[in-house]
């Protein structure tokens, strides 16, 4: 998985920089997911707790 | 307490102990800045996955006009707001650290937040963090196009530092499109629908006040 997206130059040289990768746009998403998932859970069982100890 | 004077939109609480939570000014803010990043969010990642149309003049008329909303955002917040109402204090972190606790097992009593929890000022500064940094480096992009209002000049920077530029952009658009996501679990949570109803309606109830908020850090 790249970082980084890069231009060859036509003139020969190094690679150019040429932006973040859109290669990663899942795991931002995916990020987001699974933070969701684990508060989503966490919570639930912390109000089951709660309730039990009510 | 800041009691709001019925209407049409408040002639239905008995009593009309409500409290102010957003003037209609920074609702506006609000859905205006929601609806920008949803266009840009579109503009940006829907050619990039294949929904091919004419995006760059949309894109970049509406990241002026976040530009702008920011900008006024910035103003009001400082200079007729009480910015301390965001403020990160050691009374947020311990806070933040019960809440924590909380969702894995401590039977500490979490303590009531002034007008903002601590949750939600560490996800302001993250998107203030965030938004800054793509309308910076995309005012900065405008440089590469031609407008009604400018002709385009790529030769302000080097081609690394455009790379630069670039990468920025490209992060923070991809670190929204998780905020975004967050932010819509976080509103539509049932424990915030007071919350959302306060983002449309502008307020909260007076027992959704004394059962959230602590009166000594937020004086409604």
């Amino acid at each position: 998985m790249e970082l980084f997206r890069y231009s060859r130059s036509i003139y020969g040289g190094s690679d150019q920089l040429i932006g973040a990768s859109w290669d990663l746009l899942p795991w931002f998403v995916g990020a987001a997911v699974l933070f969701i998932v684990v508060h989503a859970v966490l919570s639930a069982l912390a109000k089951r707790r709660a309730r039990r100890s009510a | 307490m800041d009691q709001i004077t019925p209407n049409r939109w408040t002639a239905r609480a008995p009593g009309f102990d409500r409290v102010r939570r957003h003037t209609l000014l920074d609702r506006a803010y609000h859905w205006l800045m929601a609806l920008a990043v949803l266009v840009l969010m579109a503009t940006a990642f829907l050619p990039i996955l294949g929904i091919k149309f004419a995006w760059l003049d949309i894109h970049w008329i509406t990241g002026v006009a976040l530009a702008a909303l920011v900008l006024i955002h910035i103003v009001r917040a400082l200079f007729f707001q009480d910015w301390r109402n965001m403020w990160i204090g050691l009374a947020d972190l311990r806070e933040l650290w019960r809440d924590a606790a909380g969702l894995v097992g401590s039977r500490q009593r979490p303590a009531l937040p002034g007008k903002y929890d601590a949750a939600q000022k560490l996800y302001h500064l993250g998107v203030a963090v965030v938004i800054l940094a793509v309308v910076g480096s995309g005012l900065l992009m405008l440089l590469k196009i031609d407008t009604p209002f400018w002709r385009r000049n790529p030769y302000w920077f080097s081609a690394d530092t455009w790379g630069v530029i670039y990468v920025i952009h490209g992060f923070a658009a991809m670190a929204i499109v998780a905020i975004v996501i967050v932010h819509l679990y976080f509103a539509l949570m049932p424990d915030s629908w007071y919350l959302l109803r306060a983002m449309v309606r502008g307020w909260i109830s007076g027992k959704e006040y004394a059962q959230h908020h602590d009166p000594a850090r937020w004086k409604a």
